[in-house]
């Protein structure tokens, strides 16, 4: 039988590492899917393969918590880019720092 | 074997979701992953995961697909295909050990008696009341913020 504890490190790794490394919102918001994908497979292989419904059961709920982490993420990137017109997390950064020091200059005067 | 496949294509799939640069092409990855680890669980015997995993994520990537393509800007240049074979070939070395590794699984001494639905209506009914809740909050807390946003604007 194949490792599917394996396969699903290699998913979070694949995940933390694009979680790390990519700037922009959509490819973050991948990541954190893969991530997901990779904690509930190793979920619901190994309560397959004992012949446990409980673990199918358990991750019914969890996919749709993870659904509604997406949706959080997803209207939060909306008005981000809407706003500040870029996906940059990076860039939104900056621009946040930005907008503290002004109105720290601001408070100041 | 075709199990073994399906890891090698689910990871390559994965790396690629990540590495490409555009997120038309990284939802379209993130597509076939999510097809073959629909396919990884119809094939282990959970059948009622396969069909959740498939429903929601037809859901996210609908969303992810028009997110992607309302919000992406066009990368300054194409990455060489060298590069991306280079990732390909990373992959697969990254799926190798899933293959000569194997795991064995110590079946339950008794066949467990609790289905699907027992285990979710009976056992579980309360966790799945207060699901129902957190969904509705947060799909009010979501109507909240975008309303509050547009009025920001105006």
């Amino acid at each position: 039988m194949m490792n599917f504890m394996l396969l699903s490190a290699t998913l979070l790794a694949i995940g933390i590492y694009g979680l790390l490394s990519k700037r922009h919102l959509v490819k973050i918001l991948i990541s954190i899917e893969l991530i997901a994908m990779g904690a509930s497979m190793n979920f619901i292989l190994l309560a397959s393969s004992s012949n446990i419904a409980l673990g199918e059961a358990f991750l019914a709920l969890a996919f749709s918590t993870d659904t509604c982490l997406t949706a959080i993420i997803l209207a939060l990137l909306i008005i981000a880019a809407k706003k500040y017109g870029t996906c940059d997390v990076r860039k939104l950064a900056e621009i946040a720092e930005s907008e503290q020091g002004k109105n720290e200059n601001g408070g100041d005067e | 074997m075709i199990t073994e496949l399906i890891a090698i294509g689910l990871v390559l799939s994965a790396c690629l979701a990540i590495y490409l640069d555009e997120a038309i092409y990284s939802v379209a990855s993130l597509a076939c992953a999510i097809i073959l680890l629909t396919l990884l669980y119809a094939l282990n015997g959970a059948s009622y995961a396969a069909v959740f995993q498939l429903a929601l994520g037809a859901g996210t990537l609908a969303v992810l697909f028009l997110t992607g393509e309302m919000l992406s800007e066009k990368p300054n240049r194409e990455k060489p295909l060298k590069n991306i074979i280079f990732v390909s070939i990373l992959a697969l070395l990254l799926s190798l050990p899933l293959i000569f590794f194997p795991i064995t699984v110590v079946p339950a001494n008794s066949s467990s008696s609790i289905t699907f639905g027992n285990a979710l209506w009976n056992l579980r009914s309360i966790d799945v009341i207060l699901q129902g809740l957190v969904i509705l909050t947060v799909s009010l807390g979501i109507v909240i913020i975008l309303h509050e946003k547009e009025r920001g604007e105006k």
